[in-house]
Parts: structure tokens; C-alpha cells; sequence
């Protein structure tokens, strides 16, 4: 889907879906893989299979403990789906884009910088976690859950330390707030179709649509 | 005991990132050699690949009779996996107080590893490293972040290394180690430019320092601060 606002507007309604009901979660399934290619969703964003596993771990543990558990992991399953496909589907300044459009050029052009930049660190912190995990194993060390604290820590300092100079580069360089910006979209009919089918599972979902019609059993 | 015939070959090698291609057909035989390229050309994606850390598209890299190998990453804090000095050192199976002195950080056992400046951490991993004798030793822009002072004291350690394989990939202008070889990344291709002194005169990527010598017909024998000063006294 190349038009980010018919992306994160489709997104935000299938989530929805997804997280009132199972079956809601089992429709959402199902438009994933008609118009998000999924294959190439999972081959992108690897993380997404281990993401699924741990869920589907607090799900079990859930389910034991107090019961719904596995609704719970069903639902959350198909929201990071929904999640890696706009990951996934992401082109450099499509934030900033959008909140433009949306808030304009003062507030829309602040929110969608951050909005960039959380982009561009989530990037960077998936390739350093990459290159942490490698520079542990030629280390010798085994890699597991006790790796994670000294890798966490190095990418949060990094991120932070990154954030720092972000915003003394911004500062030396006269930034206040907003800034001009002119989005423009491209909205091919595909993506139209993906949305107003996304638009009629959020309308069954939420409406109650058997009321405006005398069903007959 | 001494592993005999090291040798990393790469035979047909080729990395694919996007429009960005790198082709390698070579061996790196046991010695010291230097890799330069400009930025971007692909010296860290081909350490990567030396390393066995990054598939090539298509060929093979090989290792021979190499038991143990190591890379030292551009950023050093990828390194590292203690949370105080002493305890990096340790997770290095090196001795802490001879690494923390020879890295200048002498008394600074408590301090963490991410409160020092990247110089300084840089000097104390590179420090592990170098204490370790590794078979293949691949390091990736070992000379940033590093003031002069300490630019030296790494050639000084680099050029000792007498076994094994030691890749130094750079874009290093003024400090090298003594070395066997020297290769060149250029139009996204491996170029082999052969043993010293003779590699100087094909180096494309040689120092303005090391042209003007050789323009004047005073060849150094080897690229380091040394040579070079020899070279330019030269009568």
C-alpha cells in the first residue's frame, strides 16, 4: 500500500477488529493475507516469527494462570502482523507526510520528525543488535538470555547518546519548531480496494448492522 | 602449536546490497595485510564476509587451518559484554591490570565501559584483542577515533603480530603498521596489488606522502612512520 494515510488509517481500524474478538482477529487474518504479500512481510521482518513465539508464551502462561490466554495471543498474533506489514511497507519522510497532512506544519511537522526518527533508530538499533549478538559469539560467549542485558545496555546508551547529538546538531542549526513541508501521496486503485475492505470489516465489527435489517431465521 | 598453511580464499566471491555490487577472487595468506577503498566502497561488507558474518550472493569464502578468529568492529561498544573494566577484561580471558595499564586506563577498574569516550574504549578492546592470538584477526577501521599518539602504539602492536592472518581494512591516511600486502576496493572490485615494496608503485589509494616518494624515486620499503621517515632521508 503506497499511500502511508490509507496505510496507517487501515492499520489503526484492523487492529481494532482484531483485538475486539476472535472473530474479528480471524477476518483480519484473513485480509493480512490477501493484500499484504505476506511472504515478503516475513522474509522482511524476521523478528516477526520470534515475536509471535513470546506472545504465544504469555498467552499459554495466561491462559493457566487465569484464563484467556489464548484469545489473547490469537488477537495479539494477528495485531503484529498488521504491525510488521506497515513496518514493512515504511519509505523514508511517509511520517512526516502524514502528520503533516494531518496537523499541519507546526505541530503535524514536529510529531511527524519524531515520528522519523523513531524510524530511523528502530533501524539502526535492529542493525547494532545484529552486530552485538555476532561480536558476543566470536567472543566465545553463548548467546541467550543473559546476553541480553549487556546488549540491551549497549543499545540504549547508544540510542540515547544518538538522541543527544540529534538534538545539539538541531539546536546548532537554528531549530525551533515546524518547518515547510509539502506531502504529496500516491493512491493507486489497489490500495482502495485493500482500504474500503479494511472500512467494511471496522463497520461489521463496531455497528451493529443486524438492527437496520429484519433477519429471518 | 603452530597451525600450519592459514589461509582465507575466496573464489568467485560476490556481494549484491541493493544497486551496490562487490566481486573477490583471492587468498589472504598468513601476514599482515591492508585493505583501503574510499568510504562506502565495501571494506566493512567484505570484513564481514572474511569473517563469515556476512553470506556473499554467490561463491565461496574458505577458511583453512584457522582455529580462531575475531573482528573488531568499527564501533567498539558492540564489543562489549562487562559491566566494569575489570570485568571486560575478564570476559576477554585477559589479565586485567596489564590490558588496563597498556590501555592507558590504569585504576579505572570499577568505571564502565560505556562511560568512557570511544577513544579510550576503542584503546581498551582493541587491547583484549591484540593480548589474544588470534589466527585470523580482521579489523575494521582500527585507526578511528584514535589520536595520533595512539594511531603509533597500534601500528607498533599491529607490526608485531608475527603469526597468523591480520586484515586491517582503513581509509587511514598517515599511520600504518609494517605489512605483507596491500589490496584496494575499487569500482567494486578486489584488487590484489601484490607484496611490498613493489605494491606501492599500483597502490591508487597510497597517501600523498607516499606518491611524492615514490615520484621522487625514493620507494619506502614499508609503509610505516619509520619507513617513511627513512625514505624521505634518504640521500
Amino acid at each position: 500500500m503506497q499511500d502511508i494515510r490509507l496505510r496507517a488509517g487501515t492499520a489503526a481500524v484492523l487492529s481494532l477488529v482484531a483485538f475486539t474478538s476472535i472473530g474479528g482477529a480471524a477476518v483480519v487474518f484473513v485480509w493480512w493475507l490477501a493484500f499484504s504479500r505476506p511472504l515478503q512481510v516475513l522474509k522482511k521482518m524476521r523478528i516477526v516469527i520470534p515475536a509471535i513465539i513470546l506472545i504465544a508464551f504469555f498467552g499459554f502462561v495466561l491462559e493457566f494462570t487465569g484464563g484467556g490466554g489464548i484469545s489473547y495471543g490469537l488477537r495479539m498474533t494477528v495485531i503484529i502482523l498488521i504491525g510488521a506489514w506497515v513496518y514493512t511497507g515504511y519509505r523514508q519522510g511517509e511520517f512526516l507526510m502524514l502528520w503533516v497532512w494531518l496537523l499541519g506544519k507546526k505541530t503535524g511537522f514536529d510529531l511527524g520528525m519524531i515520528a522519523e526518527m523513531g524510524m530511523q533508530s528502530l533501524d539502526l538499533l535492529v542493525s547494532d543488535f545484529s552486530r552485538i549478538r555476532q561480536a558476543q559469539e566470536l567472543k566465545g560467549s553463548c548467546w541467550g538470555l543473559h546476553s541480553l542485558v549487556p546488549a540491551g545496555s549497549v543499545l540504549i546508551h547508544g540510542a540515547l547518546r544518538r538522541a543527544d547529538e540529534t538534538a545539539e546538531l538541531m539546536a546548532i542549526r537554528g531549530y525551533t519548531r515546524g518547518g515547510s513541508y509539502c506531502p504529496k501521496f500516491e493512491t493507486p486503485v489497489k490500495d482502495i480496494i485493500a482500504g474500503i475492505a479494511a472500512l467494511c470489516m471496522g463497520i461489521i465489527a463496531f455497528i451493529p448492522v443486524s438492527e437496520f435489517f429484519i433477519l429471518y431465521h | 602449536m603452530e597451525v600450519p598453511g592459514m589461509k582465507v580464499s575466496l573464489a568467485r566471491v560476490r556481494a549484491v546490497r541493493g544497486d551496490w555490487s562487490l566481486s573477490a577472487e583471492s587468498v589472504f595468506e598468513e601476514g599482515i595485510h591492508l585493505v583501503s577503498g574510499d568510504v562506502g566502497s565495501g571494506k566493512s561488507t567484505l570484513a564481514l564476509m572474511l569473517a563469515g558474518l556476512f553470506p556473499p550472493a554467490s561463491g565461496t569464502v574458505e577458511r583453512q587451518g584457522i582455529a580462531s578468529v575475531m573482528i573488531a568492529f568499527q564501533f567498539p561498544e558492540f564489543h562489549v559484554t562487562g559491566p566494569d573494566l575489570e570485568r571486560e577484561c575478564k570476559s576477554w580471558d585477559v589479565d586485567p591490570a596489564s590490558i588496563l595499564a597498556a590501555a592507558g586506563l590504569a585504576g579505572r577498574n570499577t568505571a564502565s565501559p560505556l562511560d568512557l569516550s570511544r577513544g579510550e574504549l576503542k584503546r581498551l578492546i582493541l587491547a583484549c584483542m591484540l593480548a589474544r592470538d588470534y589466527d585470523l584477526l580482521i579489523l575494521d577501521e582500527p585507526f578511528s577515533s584514535l589520536d595520533c599518539s595512539e594511531k603509533e602504539r597500534l601500528c607498533t602492536a599491529l607490526s608485531g603480530r608475527k603469526r597468523g592472518i591480520t586484515i586491517i581494512f582503513t581509509h587511514e591516511q598517515a599511520y600504518f603498521p609494517q605489512v605483507d600486502r596491500i589490496w584496494e576496493i575499487q569500482g567494486g572490485v578486489l584488487h590484489d596489488r601484490g607484496r611490498l615494496p613493489s605494491a606501492l608503485c599500483r597502490w591508487n589509494h597510497a597517501p600523498a606522502v607516499i606518491k611524492n616518494l615514490i615520484a621522487k624515486g625514493k620507494v619506502p620499503v614499508n609503509i610505516s612512520q619509520t619507513d617513511l621517515l627513512e625514505a624521505a632521508c634518504r640521500t
